[in-house]
């Protein structure tokens, strides 16, 4: 709010003697216009290394919203240029919450999981933005345009850097061209919400390791075994040696009741993290639920040595293989 | 009569039998959840997301969404965002509408251009 009266207060004083005002205004701005828009001023010093000058996904549909709705069609747009035909229709059951007339933040995230993509929040960065963009990945963005509850969900698409200009899908404008400048200033009041939703195939180019592994077993929970198998598979290409990803692939595996395949997965991390309490007691479930019972024995007897916050999992699936045991000598 | 009841019965404990190894080997396996989340008291926080989820079905019901969608939009939310929206749904930002805010954009691009000159 302090920045709206500052803007309101120079706005007065430049339309009272715009002349005279100018050099006040420009002096005091100079100042001024970092704080209210930092990464643009940031930007202004140079395109980060690796960016091309301009870049405008023309392929992106656009679904004019109706009503509110801006949630369901921002979604919709996302969903189409990650190849999952909705329409803003289609998701109003999923993100909009009739008596606020809008949709959270969570539950967009949410929705596209849904549909077996990987949705993941980027980082507060301007930066990684126009890198989404670089990379032919249309970016969903939360701004404020009200001056208090004016929220908002866009889709940016493009941008010219020479000209410092954002381009979106928004609200009823198929081809809206914000400034970075104007654009910042609505979209910092979201703490720079941004978010982009991904065939599970493929990674975000500004993905981080843990957050994009949270986003990949979010996406196992609502979106099922068989995307989350795909998206486990890309991460471990990209990430080999991280051991939660691998149990995440075997419990795909496991629930698609590919027991040989979980197994194969919980083996190789078994050989890199031999001590990790997860990895020893669904091993042993895997080669349990194959008739293996007398091999999974010894892993679990092992796991429950080592005890910690899994003890409970771990002495439940040692009694149940214990119980298997007795009926089958019986 | 009573045939036909043992005959159902008869029916539904073949399919109990046959859903019962395929139930014990889902429990037996440790979710990826609690391996890519740092929490410790995995006992405690089923617990509290199971009211936190009920609890956030509530509001969202409130808020004018059918019981049965609620549930479900729910089910697709990861704990950690249960926990985030519980409470606070009224408070939280919405988007909604691109209208009424081309004062702000006015105001916003003059600035801008007086700054330029």
């Amino acid at each position: 709010m302090v920045a709206v009266a500052q803007i309101a207060v120079l706005w007065a004083a430049a339309r009272q003697n715009a002349r005279a005002a100018g050099v006040f205004v420009c002096a005091s701005l100079l100042t001024g216009c970092a704080s209210l828009a930092p990464q643009t001023a940031l930007l202004r010093e140079g395109l980060p290394q690796g960016l091309p000058q301009r870049v405008e996904l023309t392929a992106v549909p656009f679904f004019p919203q109706v009503e509110y709705q801006c949630g369901p069609a921002a979604l919709a747009t996302a969903l189409a240029a990650s190849g999952v035909s909705a329409t803003p229709d289609d998701l109003v059951s999923q993100v909009y919450i009739p008596e606020r007339k809008g949709s959270l933040q969570v539950e967009m995230l949410a929705a596209a999981r849904r549909q077996g993509l990987v949705a993941y929040q980027l980082a507060p960065r301007f930066e990684d933005l126009l890198r989404e963009l670089a990379a032919g990945t249309p970016v969903i963005v939360l701004q404020n345009l009200g001056l208090t509850d004016g929220w908002h969900y866009a889709v940016a698409v493009g941008y010219d850097y020479d000209r410092g200009e954002l381009i979106l899908r928004s609200g009823e404008t198929e081809r809206q061209v914000l400034s970075f400048f104007v654009h910042e200033f609505v979209w910092q009041r979201s703490n720079y919400w941004a978010m982009v939703a991904m065939p599970p195939q493929r990674i975000a180019v500004t993905a981080e390791e843990s957050r994009w592994l949270a986003s990949v077993a979010a996406l196992e929970r609502a979106g099922g075994p068989r995307s989350a198998r795909i998206a486990y598979r890309a991460f471990l290409e990209r990430w080999p040696e991280n051991v939660k990803a691998a149990i995440g692939l075997a419990n795909s595996h496991h629930a698609l009741g590919e027991l040989r395949e979980a197994e194969a997965v919980l083996r190789d991390a078994a050989r890199r993290e031999p001590d990790s309490v997860i990895v020893l007691n669904n091993l042993a479930q895997t080669l349990s639920d194959q008739g293996r019972d007398e091999e999974a024995l010894p892993l679990i007897e092992r796991a429950a040595a080592a005890g910690g916050p899994f003890a409970g999992a771990v002495r439940q699936t040692r009694q149940a293989i214990l119980e298997r045991i007795s009926r089958t000598k019986r | 009569m009573k045939s036909a009841w043992a005959r159902t019965i008869c029916r539904l404990l073949v399919v109990l039998m046959v859903w019962t190894p395929y139930q014990i080997a889902q429990a037996g396996m440790i979710g990826t959840d609690q391996a890519v989340s740092t929490a410790t008291q995995a006992d405690r926080n089923t617990v509290l997301d199971f009211v936190g989820r009920a609890d956030v079905a509530g509001q969202l019901q409130a808020l004018g969404i059918d019981p049965a969608t609620a549930k479900d939009r729910i089910a697709a939310l990861t704990d950690q965002e249960v926990q985030t929206i519980a409470g606070r749904i009224n408070n939280m930002p919405a988007g909604a509408d691109a209208t009424g805010i081309l004062l702000l954009i006015i105001i916003v691009a003059a600035v801008w251009w007086l700054w330029r000159r």
